[in-house]
């Protein structure tokens, strides 16, 4: 009995802290400029049913602050083939046993975009979409990308090797969107830049790898992404890149952030180099 | 259990709701989580608002007199404006107690947990402020 009051006073008195640090936020002053991962977070519930055929708005995504939970992870291990076994073996992604100086990520090292698919699985901040009657646009506030999805019916690029109708791989490939029902929005893209990475764990991805994005507003409040990458050279079969979870947010509002590679610079000399390599760059 | 366990384990969840998985970035393998090294009345040099992270730099006397110089991040300008930081927060000159989780090559580098400033006030970082170098997006000032 004495120890379930305890746990009820102490309950009682972790609400009412956590409930001063709302109060506190919330008294101070505000600006329609701000992004309050606070006002997203008590944003509580489906808000009721999902638009047709609309996913414009901005939304926040796990990395907002706003509690929104990552539903499922990138499949792992991947399906390797020995091709791509040796590619991934080359990238070393930050992690428990390997620290920002032994990396070679090229975003950490030098800003390198993400590209995609990795800007919509890693660093998953914030997210707007918007539409023309041709195209829909993904804006990315992490490092602030957009995307273009073509609507109009062409079909994908597919050469992307030698000869005059070649296409020049790109940082975020080539993409086309249709609406799959009236809430599903399938997106396919081509003609990813293989410089880049899939995922912030390094899993590689050859010029010709197609990925499909599967955005699906189950509720007003309720986006999720779905992806999968078919890239038959490096992957035995089609790899799961996961299922990402948005929510819409309430101001619209959200705020930036931008690699700028001299920043970066100074970080890694006097700071990351330091940390990780004995003797290197002390002062 | 006595009560005082109980109320800091609920507290402790209760942060972790608050903060939610917020802006994680770079990891800490390079540093020893252990127990932060203190600076007492280390004189701050430098505040680098940049991201990835935000750099304090400081100098700090040691036992034998040697001026040490720190350099520490923390996390990103837009978490730690989220918990009241900015660009002036610290200032050339200041003299605070910096508490920092050292790198493990023994370089006077390290990761940022917390500074005590002279009017007896205590600003966290966001992913490592916390005692045990947890979360602690929710703290202001306290």
């Amino acid at each position: 009995m004495r120890k379930t009051c305890a746990g009820i006073i102490a309950g009682v008195a972790g609400a009412m802290f956590l409930s001063a640090l709302v109060a506190a936020q919330g008294d101070a002053p505000r600006s329609p400029w701000k992004y309050y991962p606070e006002d997203a977070r008590a944003n509580k519930g489906d808000g009721g049913p999902a638009p047709k055929r609309d996913l414009t708005g901005t939304w926040a995504g796990e990395s907002s602050g706003a509690g929104v939970e990552r539903l499922v992870p990138p499949e792992s291990p991947p399906p390797l083939t020995p091709l791509g076994k040796q590619l991934f073996d080359r990238n070393k992604a930050e992690g428990a046993n390997v620290v920002v100086a032994e990396s070679n990520d090229p975003h950490v090292k030098y800003c390198d975009p993400f590209g995609f698919p990795r800007n919509m699985n890693d660093q998953i901040r914030s997210m707007t979409i918007t539409t023309l009657p041709n195209r829909t646009f993904v804006l990315l506030r992490f490092m602030n990308i957009w995307r273009e999805i073509w609507t109009d019916g062409r079909a994908l690029p597919t050469n992307f090797a030698r000869g005059r109708d070649a296409h020049d791989p790109t940082y975020n490939g080539y993409s086309v969107g249709r609406w799959e029902d009236d809430y599903t929005f399938v997106v396919e893209t081509t003609g990813i830049d293989p410089a880049t990475w899939a995922t912030e764990s390094g899993y590689p991805h050859s010029v010709d790898a197609r990925v499909t994005e599967r955005f699906q507003r189950k509720s007003k409040n309720d986006l999720t992404l779905t992806m999968t990458m078919d890239d038959p050279k490096l992957y035995t079969r089609p790899l799961n890149l996961g299922t990402v979870h948005f929510r819409w947010i309430p101001s619209q509002t959200f705020f930036d952030f931008t690699c700028i590679p001299s920043s970066v610079q100074r970080y890694l000399k006097e700071m990351a180099d330091p940390a990780g390599k004995p003797g290197g760059g002390a002062r | 259990m006595n009560t005082k366990v109980v109320a800091s384990v609920v507290l402790m969840v209760g942060l972790a709701v608050v903060t939610s998985p917020l802006f994680a970035h770079h990891g800490a393998a390079a540093f020893d989580m252990g127990t932060p090294v203190v600076l007492k009345n280390a004189v701050v040099t430098e505040f680098v608002w940049i991201n990835p992270h935000p750099l304090i730099k400081a100098d700090y006397k040691n036992a034998k007199g040697e001026v040490e110089h720190w350099t520490m991040e923390m996390g990103s300008t837009v978490s730690a404006q989220l918990i009241g930081w900015s660009r002036t927060t610290l200032q050339p000159g200041d003299v605070v107690t910096l508490y920092v989780w050292r790198a493990k090559t023994g370089a006077t580098v390290g990761r940022f947990n917390k500074v005590d400033f002279a009017d007896g006030t205590t600003m966290r970082d966001t992913q490592r402020g916390a005692d045990d170098g947890g979360r602690t997006d929710g703290n202001v000032r306290n």
